[in-house]
């Protein structure tokens, strides 16, 4: 069944942009069948139901019931492998 | 698009003497509202979206910081750099209870961010390699700065990361 990504940021500008763009790359390298929405975090509570994974460039203001991965390594470059590795081991 | 048309001259400061946010915000929008860039809520917007929405970043040696607000607050499109070597304090990105001491600060002036995909890579290429934030950090000028985010753009292409 196709998955359900959700990637959030506080401003729902700048970092949050080039996360989508890793992700959706990252998803498709590895041949996993998932879409990408670009959210902002306050929107993440609402959208949970029917994602599998939330991937934040901010603090998560609250706990979800999905998974949610915080991805600020992406924009400072320290731990991106294990980052991806993190949010592939989520969606398999 | 490349990183380098977003930098103005004159919203480069090298070895900022500010010590703070408030101080280092209040200068920022002080000169973007002076060339008819940014409209009267940007400073206030600014700030409380900082204090909500942190971002700063901690590197190995250095630390970074992306002030940015909504897109609303923007007339014209700018990205300012200012360096500081005693640095300033932010709060991280990633833990609001953890601060990071941002040696390299880029204030986002964008809106129309998602169609700045390229520039952001850029920006994001410039700060997470050591040597590009080092010769950054190295500047003595506004024009070291931007003959120094050229050669990185120039880098990033080489290595055909975007």
């Amino acid at each position: 069944m196709s998955k359900k990504v959700l990637v959030a940021c506080g401003a729902g500008i700048a970092t949050s942009t080039v996360v989508m763009n890793r992700v959706e790359n990252l998803l498709k390298d590895n041949g996993i069948d998932a879409s990408v929405e670009q959210i902002k975090i306050a929107e993440a509570a609402s959208k949970q139901a029917g994602a599998d994974l939330i991937v934040s460039t901010t603090i998560l203001p609250t706990t979800y019931s999905i998974p949610a991965i915080i991805a600020t390594a992406y924009i400072s470059g320290i731990g991106m492998e294990e980052l991806d590795e993190e949010i592939l081991a989520n969606l398999k | 698009m490349d990183l380098v048309q977003f930098i103005k001259k004159d919203l480069i400061w090298v070895q900022t003497p500010c010590q703070d946010q408030t101080e280092l915000f209040a200068e920022v929008s002080t000169r973007a509202a002076s060339k008819d860039m940014i409209t009267d809520q940007f400073l206030e917007k600014l700030t409380e979206r900082e204090a909500i929405f942190p971002t700063g970043l901690q590197l190995e040696n250095f630390g970074v910081a992306l002030p940015h607000t909504d897109p609303e607050c923007v007339t014209e499109q700018f990205i300012a750099v200012l360096t500081s070597e005693a640095g300033i304090p932010f709060k991280q990105m990633a833990d609001a209870n953890q601060e990071t001491t941002a040696n390299l600060i880029f204030v986002l002036g964008l809106n129309e961010p998602h169609s700045q995909l390229a520039v952001l890579q850029q920006l994001m290429g410039a700060i997470q390699n050591e040597e590009h934030v080092k010769a950054l950090l190295a500047a003595k000028s506004a024009d070291d700065i931007i003959e120094t985010l050229s050669q990185v753009v120039l880098h990033l292409k080489g290595e055909e990361k975007l």
